[in-house]
């Protein structure tokens, strides 16, 4: 697994597609996980986790239980799909946001992408299009 | 020896932040404390379950938890401690908005208060927060929240031998330099 991660806005799309020729990235926000395990790369990956929660949300589970339940989704595409490419938005880096969904669903894109991140073999961060590699080679 | 460690929600700062202390307070040969100086404050169910998940994380790693909101300065530190502090963000919010906090001499207070700890202390970890890439579209609390922040961190990072920003887990160091072991570790 390898993961392109950075702000909004970076080129980090562009980035992945120079990088990788011939890959085929999916639009998270439209992706189920059972899409996402098998595609060879997922971008706006933090909407998938939005879409996710807010699913959960609808059958009755509160936030906690939502979030938990998305991390595990998450865990299985470790399992399952070992060459995917997770291109997510870091977006833990303003002020904690008053409304309960929003702050949760940031904390969880957090926890999860640590946890992918972990288990990549290469972590790529990019800023106004410019890649640095700050896991792996 | 004074490490900042900061990041964003949800990046794992603290696993990386506990694993360094507990490290450094090993090769010190355990002769002070080790000591974790809690300063949220507990205002509501969220606070609470944020402070359990934490305490869980530490359980069984040998801290003894002090907690302190406000006035580090006033703290009772025994001579040769591996401290942790957690977090800058909570104690300038506290130093800010509680009654009896310093408000407008927040920087300075609680500058005046890491100079204490490292005076006493054998190494000094603190966990700060990165709340700065919004732009907010009013003045008023949040905006002087940044501010005061904003400025403890550039003292912290000026004193600090060491600033590494954990990004998902993947220390990153922005003053200092990287112990090959630990890295291998960790």
């Amino acid at each position: 697994m390898e993961m392109i991660i950075g702000g909004a806005f970076q080129g980090k799309l562009e980035y992945a597609r120079r990088q990788y020729p011939g890959r085929e990235f999916l639009d998270g926000k439209e992706c189920s996980l059972e899409m996402i395990k098998e595609a060879d790369g997922v971008y706006d990956f933090q909407e998938w986790i939005r879409k996710e929660m807010k699913e959960e949300l609808e059958t009755g589970k509160s936030l906690r239980e939502s979030k938990e339940q998305v991390q595990k989704k998450a865990q299985e595409l470790i399992r399952e799909n070992p060459d995917l490419i997770i291109i997510s938005n870091e977006i833990g880096y303003g002020i904690v946001p008053l409304d309960a969904f929003d702050r949760e669903f940031r904390e969880a894109t957090g926890r999860i992408c640590t946890c992918l991140a972990e288990n990549a073999s290469r972590v790529i961060r990019v800023i106004m299009g410019i890649g640095t590699v700050i896991k792996g080679d | 020896m004074l490490i900042v460690v900061t990041g964003g929600s949800g990046s794992g700062k603290s696993a990386y932040a506990e694993e360094r202390i507990c490290r450094l307070f090993k090769e010190t040969e355990k002769r002070g404390e080790l000591l974790y100086i809690a300063t949220m404050f507990p205002y509501d169910q969220e606070s609470f379950a944020r402070i359990e998940r934490h305490q869980k994380m530490r359980a069984g790693k040998g801290f003894r938890t002090v907690e302190c909101y406000r006035d580090l300065a006033s703290l009772e530190i025994p001579e040769g401690s591996c401290i942790l502090l957690e977090c800058m963000s909570n104690l300038v919010a506290n130093e800010m908005f509680q009654e009896n906090g310093a408000k407008e001499n927040t920087v300075s207070q609680v500058i005046t208060g890491v100079e204490h700890l490292l005076e006493r202390a054998a190494h000094v970890c603190i966990v700060t927060n990165e709340i700065f890439s919004e732009e907010l579209p009013y003045a008023g609390d949040t905006r002087r929240y940044q501010e005061y922040l904003g400025g403890v961190n550039c003292a912290l990072g000026k004193r600090a031998d060491q600033v590494v920003e954990v990004v998902y887990g993947i220390g990153i160091f922005q003053k200092g330099e990287q112990d090959e072991d630990f890295v291998e570790q960790f």
